[in-house]
C-alpha cells in the first residue's frame, strides 16, 4: 500500500466522518431486499434473512458489513474474491459444503464469526472482516472465545486462508487439526495500525443494529 | 521418649516416616513424600532429605532437636538408566513409491499410465497417462486441462492439497494422490499405478504383491522383489507405485552391535554374546541363561557400545568412581516401534521402524550412603545411621498392611528399578533388583507416540485419556460420556486429553484415536511391569517357580498407578498368586514401606 493509496483512504474517511456529522439523522441506509455487490471477479447477491442450517456437512462463512460491498481487498491487497475462493477450497477439499451470510449488527470479527457458527449446521463458522482479520468459531463457545483467531490481518496470506478453510472443515468433521501456524511480526502493528483503524471505521459505519444476518449468494466469475 | 525418622531415598521420591517409641511398639506421627533431588545414592539427595524431613516434622508439630536418630536406607542396590536403539530403516531408491497417506486424496479407484507433467499433456501421443502436477497450477486450471485432454488421463499425483477439489471438477472420476512434497523427484515417462481407496478403507491392489504384478505384468522373479514395496503400503488409504529400472524398497537392519553378558550360568563362569538387532526376545533369553550377571558390555565402536559406555561414564561421575569400575548387573530389553522418516521418500513418509528399548541397572557404591549419612549428621548434629538392606526394610513396612503375614513376597515397583524380596516364616529372606520400571514405560510411550517431551509421555503414562467431543462433553477412554455445565476452554475442543487430578483436562499433541494411544500405554506397562514381576518373583522364589509364592504385595511409586497394579494382579493370577496393592500402616497406600520399615526395625532393637 503506497502513500497515494493511503492518502485516498484517509481523505475518504475524513469526508465520511464529516458527512456523518453534518447529517442530523445518521444515514441508516436501507437497501432493497436483494442487493448485488461485486468486484468483477465475484458477485455477491443477498437473498433475505439467513436461515439456521441443519446440514452437519456445512461450514458457514460470515462476512462483515463492508466485505466486498465498499471494500474489495484485504489490508495487504489480496482480492476478496481470491480470499473467499481459498477458504472455500479448503472446506471443499475436506469434503464439506460452505454457505455465506453477511452480518450487519456488528463489525467485531469475534461476533461475526459467532453468528456464522450459530447459523452453521455443523456448529463451525468462519468470520471474516474486510481487512482480512479472521476467526474460526464454534456455536457453543462464548462469543469472545474462539477456536482459532487470526488477528494480524497484514500477515494473512492466501495460503493461510486455504488452511483456515481446511481446519474449519476438519473441526466440523470432529477431527483435531493442528492450529494454522501464524507468523508474528511486531512491526505489523505500528506499520498498519492507522490503515486498520480507518478500514475498521469504514466497516463500523455500515453496521445496522437491528438488521438480521442476510443470506449471501457468492458466484465467482 | 525417643523419636526416630526413617528416611527412604528412592529413584523418584524421598519418603520420611516419623515415629516415637511407645511401650514395646512404635507409634507413627507423620509421613512425608517429596521428589528426590539428584540421582539416588549421591550427595545431591541431602537437600531433598531435609525438605521431606521438615514437612513431616511440621505435620507432627515437632522440632528437629527432638529427634533421637535418623535412619536412612542402605540404598546400595541400584541406579537405572534407559535408552532406545532403532534397528531397522526403510529406504526407497529411485522414487518407486509414494505411501504417505494424505488426509484427503481425491477420487476412488486404481489408475495405470505413464507419468507425464501436466504442462506436456497437450503434446502427448495417444495412450494412458498419470499426470504429475506441481504447486504452480491452480486446481480449477488442472481440472480444465485434464477435462480437455485428448489422451486418456487415468490418475494424478499432486504437490498441493488439491485432490478433492480437482476431482470435484472433473468429468470422469480418477484417483488423485496429493500433498506430495518432492513432486520434482517423481520420475517422468515411467509406468505408474495410483490407487485411492474409499474413506475408511485401505488400498487393496497396491498392497498385494500379485496386484502389483498384474498391473505391471511382472515375472515371478520380479514379483518377489516387490514384496517389501507392497508391505510398505499396507494400511494406507492411497498409494502410488512407479516402475523404474532399478527402483526398490528395502527394509535394512541397522547393525546395532552386540552385547556381551559376563557372569555365571547354571554350570560355569562364562560369556554370552548376543546381537542387539536380533531383538529383545533374544537378548532376554541370553540374560535368563545367566544365574548371576557380573557385568554387561557393548561391542566397542557400535551404537550399543556407545550407549553402555555413556551409562558407565554418567554413573561414574555421579558416584565418583572410574567408569571402568561400574558394573552393569541387569538389563531388560523390550521390542518397540518408533516412527522414522523414510529415506528416499517423496512425501515425507513415515514408517514405523523396529527399535529395542533397553534399561540397565548399575551396582552402586555402598559407601555413598555412609557418606550421605555423615554429611546429614554433620549438618544437624543428630546421629544418622544406615539401616538394613532396603528390601528387608520394605518387607517390614509391607507387613504393616492389614491382612498380610509372612511368608510373603513384595514387589517394589519404582521409577528406576523393580525389586522383589521374599520373607519366609522364619524371618530369613532373599531379594533381587531388576532393571526397568516406570521410566522405561515412559520412554516406550514417548518413542511409540513420537512425543518430543518426556513430561508429555509421563502424563500419558499416569492419567486416563478422554476425547473432547463437544464444547460441553468428553468421552472417556472406556466409552462413557461426561457432561459439563460450563463450556470447556476452546483449546481443548476436539482434542485428545489426559485427565489430571489437579490441572483437569490437558491436551496431548498426538493426532491418534484414544484407543490407539491407550493400547500403546497398556502394552508398554505390560511389557515392563508384568514381565519384570514374573522375572523378579522367579528369582526370589525358593524353587525358581513363581507358583511357589502365595502372597505378593505391591509397593513403590508405580504401584500408585491407576492400572499397573491391576495389570500385574491379573497376570499373576495365572500363576495362582494372590497379588495386590499394599496399604502401609493401613493409611499410606503403597508408599512409605521402606521408611516405615526403617523406623520399625529401630523399635525392635
Amino acid at each position: 500500500m503506497d502513500q497515494e493509496a493511503l492518502r485516498k483512504i484517509i481523505e475518504q474517511a475524513i469526508r465520511e466522518v464529516a458527512a456523518a456529522q453534518d447529517q442530523a439523522v445518521p444515514a441508516a441506509q436501507v437497501p432493497a431486499a436483494s442487493s448485488v455487490a461485486g468486484s468483477g471477479e465475484m458477485t455477491l447477491t443477498e437473498n433475505g434473512d439467513a436461515t439456521r442450517g441443519t446440514d452437519p456437512k456445512e461450514v458457514v462463512i460470515a462476512l462483515s458489513p463492508a466485505f466486498s460491498s465498499t471494500i474489495h481487498e484485504t489490508i495487504i491487497g489480496l482480492k476478496h474474491s481470491d480470499v473467499l475462493r481459498q477458504i472455500c477450497a479448503g472446506i471443499e477439499e475436506e469434503g464439506l459444503k460452505f454457505r455465506f451470510i453477511r452480518v450487519y449488527k456488528t463489525a467485531d470479527v469475534g461476533f461475526v464469526a459467532h453468528e456464522a457458527a450459530k447459523a452453521s449446521g455443523s456448529g463451525i463458522g468462519i468470520g471474516i472482516q474486510s481487512r482480512g482479520t479472521t476467526v474460526i468459531h464454534q456455536k457453543d463457545l462464548p462469543p469472545l472465545s474462539n477456536l482459532e483467531l487470526f488477528s494480524q490481518a497484514p500477515l494473512i496470506e492466501l495460503d493461510t486462508f486455504r488452511a483456515i478453510g481446511r481446519n474449519a472443515g476438519q473441526y466440523a468433521k470432529g477431527m483435531s487439526p493442528d492450529p494454522v501456524p501464524v507468523r508474528n511480526d511486531q512491526m505489523a502493528r505500528p506499520k498498519y495500525q492507522a490503515v486498520a483503524a480507518l478500514l475498521h471505521n469504514k466497516e463500523t459505519k455500515l453496521t445496522q443494529k437491528s438488521k438480521k444476518p442476510q443470506a449471501v449468494q457468492v458466484s465467482f466469475n | 521418649m525417643g523419636m526416630v525418622a526413617g528416611i527412604d531415598i528412592g529413584n523418584a521420591t524421598t519418603e520420611v516416616a516419623l515415629a516415637v517409641r511407645e511401650g514395646a511398639g512404635m507409634r507413627f506421627l507423620a509421613s512425608a513424600t517429596t521428589p528426590t533431588t539428584g540421582i539416588k545414592g549421591t550427595k545431591d539427595n541431602i537437600k531433598g532429605v531435609f525438605h521431606s524431613l521438615s514437612i513431616a516434622l511440621d505435620k507432627a508439630g515437632r522440632k528437629l532437636e527432638e529427634l533421637e536418630l535418623i535412619r536412612i536406607n542402605e540404598a546400595a542396590p541400584v541406579i537405572g538408566d534407559v535408552a532406545m536403539e532403532t534397528i531397522t530403516e526403510t529406504i526407497i531408491t529411485e522414487s518407486t513409491m509414494i505411501g504417505h497417506n494424505p488426509s484427503t486424496p481425491g477420487g476412488v479407484g486404481t489408475g495405470v499410465g505413464i507419468t507425464i507433467r501436466i504442462e506436456d499433456l497437450g503434446a502427448a501421443s495417444a495412450g494412458d497417462y498419470v499426470v504429475v502436477v506441481s504447486r504452480s497450477h491452480d486446481f480449477a486450471e488442472v481440472a480444465a486441462t485434464i477435462n480437455a485432454a485428448r489422451v486418456n488421463v487415468t490418475a494424478a499425483v499432486m504437490e498441493l492439497n488439491d485432490g478433492v477439489l480437482v476431482n470435484n471438477r472433473l468429468d470422469h472420476m480418477i484417483p488423485i494422490v496429493d500433498e506430495v512434497g518432492l513432486i520434482d523427484k517423481v520420475p517422468i515417462g515411467m509406468k505408474a499405478a495410483v490407487e485411492v481407496a474409499e474413506t475408511g478403507r485401505i488400498v487393496e491392489v497396491l498392497s498385494n504383491p500379485y496386484g502389483i504384478a498384474t498391473l505391471f505384468e511382472l515375472s515371478p522373479e520380479e514379483t518377489k522383489q516387490v514384496v517389501p514395496l507392497a508391505r510398505a503400503l499396507v494400511g494406507n488409504r492411497s498409494a502410488v507405485v512407479i516402475k523404474t529400472p532399478a527402483g526398490d524398497v528395502k527394509e535394512r537392519r541397522i547393525p546395532a552391535g552386540s552385547l556381551t553378558f559376563h557372569g555365571i550360568t547354571a554350570t560355569a563362569a562364562t560369556e554370552i554374546v548376543v546381537d542387539v538387532d536380533s531383538g529383545a526376545d533374544e537378548i532376554m533369553q541370553a540374560a535368563s541363561r545367566m544365574r548371576e550377571i557380573h557385568d554387561i558390555t557393548g561391542e566397542p565402536g557400535t551404537n550399543v557400545g556407545g550407549m553402555m559406555e555413556k551409562v558407565r561414564v554418567t554413573m561414574g561421575q555421579l558416584t565418583s568412581q572410574h567408569p571402568r569400575d561400574i558394573k552393569i548387573t541387569d538389563m531388560i530389553a523390550v521390542d518397540t516401534m518408533t516412527p522414522k522418516q523414510v529415506s528416499g521418500g517423496l512425501a515425507n513418509e513415515f514408517s514405523m521402524e523396529n527399535a529395542v528399548g533397553i534399561a540397565v541397572m548399575v551396582q552402586a557404591d555402598r559407601l555413598q550412603m555412609q557418606a550421605i549419612a555423615q554429611d546429614i549428621a554433620a549438618q544437624i548434629r543428630i546421629p544418622v545411621e544406615v539401616g538394613g538392606v532396603e528390601a528387608d526394610m520394605a518387607i517390614r513396612g509391607a507387613l504393616t498392611t492389614p491382612g498380610t503375614s509372612a511368608p510373603i513376597a513384595i514387589l517394589d515397583m519404582g521409577a528406576g528399578s523393580t525389586d522383589a524380596s521374599v520373607m519366609r516364616a522364619d524371618g530369613t529372606g532373599v531379594s533381587t533388583h531388576l532393571a526397568g520400571a516406570g521410566n522405561m514405560v515412559t520412554l516406550m510411550i514417548q518413542t511409540e507416540l513420537g512425543l518430543d517431551a518426556w513430561d508429555a509421555a509421563e502424563d500419558v503414562k499416569r492419567h486416563p485419556l478422554a476425547k473432547v467431543e463437544t464444547v460441553f462433553s468428553i468421552r472417556h477412554e472406556d466409552g462413557s460420556v461426561q457432561f459439563f455445565d460450563e463450556p470447556l476452554p476452546p483449546h481443548l475442543y476436539a482434542r485428545v486429553v489426559v485427565i489430571k487430578p489437579e490441572e483437569g483436562l490437558v491436551p496431548i499433541g498426538v493426532d491418534l484415536p484414544v484407543d490407539a494411544i491407550r493400547n500403546i500405554r497398556i502394552r508398554a506397562k505390560e511389557r515392563v511391569f508384568v514381565a519384570n514381576a514374573v522375572r523378579a518373583l522367579r528369582r526370589v522364589s525358593p524353587t525358581d517357580n513363581v507358583r511357589d509364592i502365595d502372597f505378593v504385595v505391591l509397593v513403590g511409586g508405580s504401584a500408585l498407578d491407576f492400572e499397573i497394579p491391576q495389570l500385574v494382579t491379573k497376570a499373576l493370577a495365572e500363576y495362582r498368586v494372590v497379588a495386590g496393592r499394599a496399604n502401609i500402616r493401613g493409611t499410606e497406600g503403597p508408599r512409605n514401606a521402606v521408611a516405615t520399615g526403617l523406623a520399625l526395625s529401630w523399635g525392635e532393637q
